[in-house]
């Protein structure tokens, strides 16, 4: 008997696959990016540098990058995230 | 993105737009006048290309993944995607897997009088996990918007591992050596900053890896430029002008003639850093793929 768990499928669906943020890094410095839930978008730590992600695709042309301008911005979004392959 | 501008539509909604005479001759010089050229054909792109190219256009990208030398289970990059394509078709060869997490306790129960032993499962789904596949990228949105469209109406399981990446093709967001193959069609020649495009590709390929390149052919043959601007001059751009799009139609023109030949895309991926490059004549010599490898 297998039950499905909703929540974790919609978790997965309402931003981008997990696999897909560990592939793609901020176009400008190529670090990697790290996907902050709240605001779902795709941060770049290096440069205080959020990427949205608007209808399931990320916004990657540097000039969609919105600056983050206080270490509140910064810390609001979610603490980075483990690789849980 | 797959710009193949053979053809241009009228606007879909029906509305006309006067040409505007101080604009007929401007070149689309910068990236930003090229996103919005293919903002604007958007929603006539893949019917002009079925028009224009008499349907010829599926077999030539057909020849172009099939040089890529994607295989099943690959991850493979489509830069300049458009309305999505080459990602379709790449994604028919690379297959879909993912995996499927559970937690769970298994009760286990004996049947004392038949001496069976029979077992529960109790299992709880915490985790799918899609193996990525294909990452198509393109700094048109209009475009993306379409190629999702695409993908949400299409029923092959396949097509679920396909993603969207609003990108530029000199500023690549993947890391090093991530790709198995990688495609571009209709793409390289609307690129700015060439030779920038081409070192992007070469660091995300894996090493050994292939990256196939389709776009109108820069013919050294006069007779085939000859007939490749007759062709635009009398039945592109007069059809484009009946949607108002002849400026877009008419940059197909001389992002042509400001193309590379086969020869001098060979030099340029050598220049790179790709170990071999090969440039095919393909569709009677209008069209040509470079097939380049890291």
């Amino acid at each position: 008997m297998v039950r499905r768990s909703g929540v974790l499928l919609k978790k997965v669906a309402a931003g981008i696959s997990s696999r897909l943020a560990e592939i793609l890094v901020c176009p400008l410095t190529k670090q990697p990016l790290r996907m902050c839930d709240k605001t779902n978008s795709l941060i770049s730590d290096s440069i205080g540098v959020s990427y949205p992600i608007v209808d399931g695709i990320p916004r990657l042309v540097p000039s969609d990058g919105i600056i983050l301008h206080s270490d509140q911005d910064l810390n609001s979004s979610d603490p980075p995230q483990t690789n849980s392959s | 993105m797959a710009t193949t501008l053979q053809f241009a539509l009228p606007s879909i909604a029906g509305r006309r737009r006067r040409p505007d005479s101080r604009s007929i001759n401007r070149p689309v010089r910068c990236a930003a006048d090229r996103q919005a050229l293919f903002n604007r054909i958007a929603p006539v792109y893949d019917n002009l290309n079925d028009l224009f190219s008499l349907g010829r256009h599926r077999v030539w990208k057909r020849m172009t993944v099939s040089w890529s030398g994607v295989k099943e289970g690959d991850t493979v990059l489509d830069v300049c995607c458009g309305s999505g394509d080459l990602a379709f078709l790449l994604s028919e060869k690379v297959g879909i897997t993912g995996k499927l997490r559970f937690e769970g306790v298994i009760a286990m129960k004996f049947d004392q009088t038949d001496s069976y032993l029979t077992e529960a499962l109790c299992l709880e789904l915490v985790e799918f996990w899609q193996d990525l596949r294909v990452i198509a990228l393109d700094f048109s949105r209009e475009q993306l918007q379409i190629a999702a469209s695409r993908q949400s109406e299409r029923s092959k399981a396949c097509y679920k591992n396909i993603e969207w990446i609003e990108g530029d093709a000199v500023e690549l967001p993947f890391s090093k050596s991530s790709f198995d193959a990688a495609t571009i069609g209709y793409g390289l020649r609307n690129i700015v900053d060439r030779r920038k495009a081409m070192e992007e590709m070469y660091k995300v390929l894996k090493p050994g890896s292939k990256v196939s390149i389709l776009d109108f052919n820069k013919s050294t043959s006069s007779l085939n430029s000859s007939i490749q601007d007759w062709m635009i001059d009398y039945i592109v751009v007069p059809i484009a002008s009946g949607y108002g799009l002849a400026n877009e139609y008419h940059y197909l023109k001389n992002s042509i003639k400001e193309y590379l030949t086969g020869n001098e895309l060979e030099k340029l991926a050598g220049e790179v850093g790709f170990s071999e490059a090969k440039f095919y004549e393909i569709g009677a010599g209008f069209m040509g793929n470079l097939v380049a490898t890291r």
